[in-house]
This record gives C-alpha cells, structure tokens and sequence, in this order.
C-alpha cells in the first residue's frame, strides 16, 4: 500500500493585500510588457503632452495670465483620463473576463484556493492595471497643470477621489457583465452598453424627479468643482449659474456632492462585489440573495426619495424650473399639474423595472426549483429555506412591491401635496391603487417567470410589455387617440403612467383621451390583477405538486 | 464527515441533473488512496457531470462527495487544495509563457516564498520533460506539450487526488507512454489518479480499477477483467476450425439455444456464443462428441470498445 503524498504547505491569500494578489501580479506580468506598455505610455505622452502645451499656448496667446492658461488644460487633460479609466478600462474587464472563459482557464481560477473576494480584488485591479498606469503616466501632467493654475488640494482632491470610484462601479459593472455573459462579443456590448445606460441613460432620470441617479456618475462632483478648475473668469460665470441649479440635501442632511456621491456610488459597489463574490463561489447561484435584493430595492427607494423630496418645496425638482432659469424667461414660474402627473409615472416606471431587473435575478427557473425540492428531499427537510435560491422568490418579489408602492406613494404625496399645487390631496387609496400596479405588472411577471422560466418571461415582455406601445405610438398620429390609449394600456409598463394620469385629481388629461385613460387604466389593471392571481394559484400549486412529487421519489 | 479511514474518494448517491434530465443518477462510488481510477462511458454517460461536481465546479442536485475525508460541497477552499484537475482540452492562457504560467499557479496555492514556487516549477517541469520550454508562450506549444504543461500545473501543489479528463487525446503515442508512466509514479508515490478516456484499451492498461457508466448509472467496476467479465461475458466470439464435416459441425452448433450468427468462413466456423465458461466447456465436448475432429477452438473476448458498443445501443433500443 502506498503511502499518502503530503501537500505542499500553503499561505492563506489575504484579499486585500493587492500587492501579493496571485491573480494581480498575472495581469501585471503579462498586461505590463514593455512591448505594449511602451506604445501605450508613448500615445499618453503624445496626446497629453500636445493637449497641456496646446491649451497652454492658446491661453498665453490670447493674453490670458500663465495661471488662466494653466488651467485651461485641465478639463481636456481630466477627459483624456476619463476615457482611459471608464471606456478603456471597462471595455477590458469585461473582455478579459470573457476572454479567459473563452480560452477556458477560468475553471483553473475557480479551483485557485482563493477567496472569491480575493479572486473579484485580483480581477478588478488586475484585468485594467495597463490602463491604471497609463493613467498615473498621464497624471504629472495634470500635476503641471493643477500647480500652474494654482488649485487647491481641497478642489482637486474630491474630484480625483470621485473618478476613482466611478471607476471602480464601472469597471465592477465590466466585471459582473463579463462573469455573467455567454460569450466574449456579447459581453464587451453588454458592458458598455450597460455602462452607458447606467451611467448616462438613466442619470438623465434625475431631470425627472429622481435625482439619486447623477450620483452614479462623476457629474455633481465634476460640476461642483468646475468653477475652480476653469479660468478666473469662466469659473465666476458657471458659478452663478450653478447657484440656480438644483443641489440635493438627502432628507435635509448636508451633504457635500462628493461624499454623497462616495456614499451612493458605495452602496452599488459594494452590491457588485457581493454578486461577483457569489458567482466566484458557486457558478449556479443567483447574482443576489433574496435578503440582499430586498434590501437593495429598499435602499435605492431610500435614496430616491431622500434626495427627491427636499427638493419639492424650494421647487428643484421640477424639470421646468431648470428649463426656466436657464433661459431667464418667467420668475413668477410655476409647475404645471401634468409635470408632477408625469415624474409620478416617471417613479413608479422605474419602481416596475427595478422590480422586474431584480425579480429576474432571483426567481428560480423550474429547474432549479427542481433541484431544490430532490436537495431537499435527500437532506430530510420538507419545505425549501427562505434564503435558498431556490426557493420562490414571490415574498422577496411582494416585499418590495409593497416598499415600492410606498416610495411611490410618497413621492407623489410629496409632490402633489406641496405648495405648489394648493387644495390637492393624494388619498390612502392611492398607495393601493400603486400597490396594485406594481403587484399587477411586477409581481405577474416574477410569478410567470417561476412558473415557465425565463424565455417565457421575455417573450411575454416582448409581446405584452413592448408591442401594444409600439402600435399605439403608431396610431397616435393617425389621430387614433382612443383606440392607441386603449392600445398602450394593455402594456403593463405603461401602467404606472396610466396610474398617475387616472387618479391623481391634479390630472389634466386631454379631452379626446379623458374617457378612454380612466377606463383603459382600470380595465388593463383589471385584467392584469386577475391574471397575476391566478398565475399565484397556479404557481403555489405547481410548486406544492413539484414538491409532493419529489418527496414521494 | 465520513467514518475514518478515509477513502481518497467517496462519493454517495450523488445525482446531478439538467431540468428533466438526468445526467448522473445516484452514483456511489469509492476509491482508495493510490490507484489509477479509470471512469469510461459514452458521451452523456455523465463522466464530465460527475468530475465536475468531484472537482467542486459544480453543485449537484443532492448527494455527498469527500475527497480525503473533505466534504467537497461543504468545505470548497479545502477540497480544492486536495485536487489536481486536468480538464478535456486543457488549455493555456494565450498571453503567458510557460515558466510564467506554472508560477502563476505556484503562487495562487501559496506554495511558500517566490524562490521554492520556482524551484517547485522547475521540478514539475522536468517531471513531463518540458524543463526546455520555460520560455516557450504557452499559445506557441503543441497539442501534447500544452497537456504536458498543464499536467505540470496540476501537480504544482502535489495534489492527493489527481482527477484528470481526457489527459491522453492529442498526445502522440510516445507522450502517452510517457504519460502512463508518470501517472503509475505518482499513484505508487500515493496521489490518487481519477481518469476517464476514451481511448478504452488504454485505461485498461494503466488502470488499476476501472468503472463504466451509462445514462447517469454506474454499470460496472472493479478491476478490467472484472469489468469485462460483468460487462461482457454474454458475448464471446468463438472460431472453431474442423477438420471436415463443416455442414455437419454447423447444423449442429445452429441447433444450440446460446449460440448465434454461426457462419462458415474459410475453413473456419466463427459463431457468436452467450455461455458462461462451463457452457463453453459443455460446447467444445458436444462437439467433439458428434465426431467432428477439430484442429483449433479459440475465444476472442469482447474489447472495452465492443462492451462500450454494445452498452449505448442496448440502453438505445430500450
């Protein structure tokens, strides 16, 4: 009988010592060739180097003072960076990541003794670290530029510190696109897909009440610090603009942009570590926990209405005060009912995809429920946990339609309720109207989903979801108002708009669809009740049947 | 935990499946510490389900694995300092060399300090003969060498149990002796060797046990002959070669319940016989009892291809 080979002894990685990190210190051999890293440094020095001398030479030239002159050169050089750290950078995360799944090495990475946190720390310092030292190689020349123009720590600092974690979320978002994707090409146009709309899609959504979304970019802090990073006398104007824009106050905390910024961008940062932490762990298991996606759609309902709500009174948040004072047209502005109408569809839209976004990740498909149950079975337990991702996910998913409505509710209470529109009232039957919409639309889909899986799930988007407000906006200019608005209506995703233009009393819905959006609204939300209800009956059903199944063998 | 000793690999009621599929259905198996383990099967038999449960890659439906008394789904970080894993196919990152590579490895197991991870690569280099190609990029290796390399990698951190998918496709046969070598020195220094091939004849050689799955099930294990026997003693292929009356010898034989396909061909009678060995024995004495002189009688067995053969249609037609 042969004897037992002993193991080599090993040191335990710690995840936060980047410096020993085996998966960082790979990137760095092979991503740091002098070959590559040569031609890349050069580029930097070239296209920094012309843009600092360039800028500098125009400002000397046009009598500018050598400190204006300076400073010139500091927003193209900070966009230069940008373009590095977020486009660049992302761009080879996310295809790094795919790549080596392509060339199948991954599974060895899986098998490295590890912790996942280790592996994601590895990973997201590692996979961009060429374009991290194109972008120190890039920084003496913002350094010249900064200390010519004579700007202080205390400016440049925040601003440095809000690009690192911006740079950070996006290239989380590379990484988790990459993990995630099937292949190499569609990862790379997920992630900047999903970069783009994350961070510039959706934080055009603060124009519309909800201002928590320009935190996810480095924008507030950009704008910000603009005034001192832009010559004298450019910086003076953009500063009086700037004390006409809005500014948010969480909940009437005072919050600097940057630290709001770091504490908004922190939350998302840290949901993505948990989810690649996961997917490190167990390649099957779902993005998020229950747990955590409840809490996540919590706090974002949070953040929504803390940073919403104080701007009602002084009247920020209204997409037409912006609009107003940007073109100085009439200070005796008011807000007109059907804005506040509008951004309360605006909300609970969102509310509905946030919902289903997180629905998807943690509704079970059949088969895993399937896997559940015989796990189950074998382990002696007669039910499936709460936390198990196998579970339903229809109590996480009731969980936050409830906390949903309620944001929803309050922020059009806030809304309809303030000074500006005296006399109205936003009943307690709205938050149950609301609660319905969202139970209807978001909770129909979850449970649809649980039941057939998830290609049932897009279909029913496309066909129920996308299609009828296709042919509505098509009958729309054929002056088809009617028949479109009973069209668009049986979209469930039109229904939250449909919900703020039907019951809010402050409604000022044109004559020729004043019949028809009450009624297509009600019928819509009707049908769609109903047909969530019975897919709960049907869904508790095959999940018992599943289960008694199994249990019997 | 399971009861001591341990086994270097047990594995109980483990069932792993795809939706209604059922890729691995309650399999229980174990293998002692120091032998080469050969998993054979068709493609679905759920070899690469099971190595990729036993390799903690994937989570099973339900069922227990302990790889050295670690249980598998339990203790991940463990189990995977324990295993050596050589997949199908195993590649090699296209932006490394093979000296970079293998200490990139040495390092992520922790193997001590950056001058013993060289020396531990150097040593596992030299074991698959490739001390030469330290400098070589990986994506410049041939097929055989980057199995060779990736071999190295896999006994980096001299794993106890080594679980090795396919090691021998795209070697030339010289590398595939050296393989065998190899993995006979390192089960008689004790690794446990968990192979699956389809090069069946090849297993059959280096292994010292042998277990062969259809549809999710374990058919068969133990030692080939064993396995053959389990597998395919139902099915011998029998040339007897008469001196004369070869009509007679035929009619004869054609009359017998276990005989089958009897066909006259050159002087020889080649028939298919289902008998176990007394049988045969009671069939030679028939026919020497009818007068008919024979000059030869010979057995061919089955080979592992013919058992694989007839195992996939049989579990086909049914």
């Amino acid at each position: 009988m042969s004897t037992e080979p002993q193991l080599l002894p090993t040191v335990r990685h710690r995840s936060w010592a980047l410096w020993n990190n085996p998966i960082f210190l790979r990137y760095c051999r092979s991503r740091l060739r002098i070959r590559g890293l040569g031609i890349a440094l050069l580029l930097v020095a070239i296209v920094c180097g012309f843009i600092g001398a360039m800028t500098y030479s125009i400002g000397v030239s046009s009598e500018m003072n050598p400190l204006d002159a300076a400073r010139n050169a500091i927003i193209p050089l900070i966009v230069v960076q940008s373009l590095i750290l977020f486009v660049f950078g992302t761009a080879q995360v996310s295809g790094g990541m795919t790549s080596e799944r392509d060339e199948g090495v991954i599974d060895y990475q899986r098998l490295i003794p590890m912790s996942p946190l280790a592996k994601v720390t590895g990973y997201l310092f590692g996979l961009p670290v060429r374009e991290y030292v194109m972008f120190l190689f890039s920084l003496p020349f913002t350094a010249w530029a900064l200390w010519r123009g004579e700007i202080s720590w205390e400016i440049w600092l925040p601003l440095y510190a809000i690009i690192f974690s911006s740079t950070l979320l996006y290239h989380l978002t590379g990484l988790v696109t990459g993990t995630v994707a099937k292949n190499r090409r569609w990862a790379f146009l997920a992630s900047i897909g999903l970069v783009f709309a994350l961070y510039t899609v959706i934080p055009q959504m603060a124009k519309f009440g909800l201002v928590f979304f320009k935190y996810l970019t480095i924008q507030p802090v950009f704008y910000e610090t603009l005034p001192d990073i832009l010559p004298r006398t450019a910086g003076d104007i953009v500063r009086v603009g700037q004390n006409l824009m809005p500014t948010a106050k969480f909940f009437g905390l005072d919050f600097s942009e940057s630290v709001f910024t770091l504490f908004s961008q922190f939350g998302l940062i840290l949901t993505f570590v948990v989810m690649l932490c996961r997917k490190w762990n167990r390649t099957e298991a779902h993005l998020l926990g229950k747990s955590w996606a409840t809490g996540f759609f919590i706090w974002i309902q949070v953040l929504l209405l803390g940073n919403a709500l104080p701007l009602i009174e002084p009247g920020n948040l209204f997409p037409s005060r912006a609009f107003t004072q940007m073109i100085r047209l009439d200070p005796s502005w008011v807000p007109s009912p059907s804005e506040a109408v509008i951004m309360s569809g605006v909300y609970g839209f969102f509310t509905l995809i946030l919902m289903l976004i997180l629905g998807a990740i943690v509704t079970p498909s059949p088969e895993k429920q399937l896997r559940g149950w015989r796990r189950a079975r074998k382990t002696g337990k007669d039910s499936l946990q709460w936390k198990d991702d196998a579970s339903t996910g229809f109590w996480a998913l009731l969980i936050m339609a409830i906390a949903g409505a309620g944001g929803w509710f309050l922020f059009t209470r806030g809304l309809v309720e303030s000074r500006w529109f005296p006399g109205y009232e936003v009943p307690l039957s709205v938050f149950g109207y609301f609660a319905a919409v969202l139970f209807a639309a978001g909770m129909g889909a979850q449970l649809l989903m649980e039941w057939k899986g998830g290609r049932w799930l897009f279909l029913s988007v496309l066909l129920i979801g996308v299609v009828p407000v296709l042919i509505g906006s098509v009958l729309m200019p054929m002056k088809m108002i009617p028949l479109a608005t009973w069209c668009i209506a049986l979209s469930p995703a039109s229904l939250p708009f449909y919900a703020a233009g039907s019951i809010l009393t402050l409604s000022e819905i044109p004559d020729v669809a004043a019949r028809a959006v009450p009624r297509a609204f009600l019928f819509s939300l009707a049908v769609y009740t109903v047909l969530a209800l019975w897919l709960m009956i049907r869904v508790r059903a095959a999940r018992k049947a599943m289960g008694r199944k199994v249990m019997k063998g | 935990m399971p009861e001591t000793p341990h086994h270097a690999i047990d594995i109980r009621s483990l069932r792993v499946d795809y939706g209604d599929f059922i890729a691995v259905n309650d399999l229980t198996l174990t293998v002692p510490h120091g032998e080469i383990f050969g998993l054979v099967g068709p493609n679905g038999a759920g070899k690469t389900s099971t190595f990729r449960v036993l390799t903690t890659l994937m989570e099973p439906t339900y069922g227990e694995v302990f790889l050295d008394g670690v249980d598998v789904l339990e203790d991940l970080e463990s189990a995977r300092r324990i295993i050596g894993y050589m997949p199908d196919l195993a590649p090699v990152p296209s932006d490394l060399k093979v000296g970079e590579f293998l200490e990139f490895h040495a390092a992520a197991y922790g193997l001590g300090k950056r001058s013993q991870r060289r020396d531990r690569v150097a040593e596992c280099l030299a074991e698959v003969a490739l001390s030469d190609e330290r400098n070589k990029w990986c994506k410049e290796l041939s097929r055989g060498q980057t199995q060779r390399v990736v071999l190295a990698k896999t006994l980096l951190h001299r794993p106890r149990v080594l679980i090795l998918d396919e090691p021998a496709s795209g070697l030339d046969p010289l590398a595939r002796r050296d393989l065998r070598t190899a993995l006979r020195k390192l089960a008689t220094a004790g690794t446990t060797v968990f192979v699956s091939s389809h090069i069946l004849s090849e297993l059959a050689e280096m292994c010292s046990s042998i277990c062969v799955m259809n549809q999710g099930r374990l058919l068969a294990s133990g030692s080939a002959d064993e396995v053959r026997e389990k597998l395919g003693s139902t099915k011998r292929l029998i040339t007897a070669t008469p001196l004369s009356r070869h009509e007679d010898a035929v009619a004869w034989l054609s009359t017998r319940m276990d005989v089958r396909d009897v066909r006259a061909e050159a002087g020889r009678i080649v028939f298919e016989f289902s008998g176990n060995d007394e049988a045969q024995a009671d069939l030679m004495e028939g026919l020497i009892s009818t007068g008919i002189r024979l000059r030869s009688f010979e057995e061919k067995r089955s080979s592992f291809e013919d058992i694989l053969v007839e195992v996939a249609e049989t579990n086909r037609n049914s």
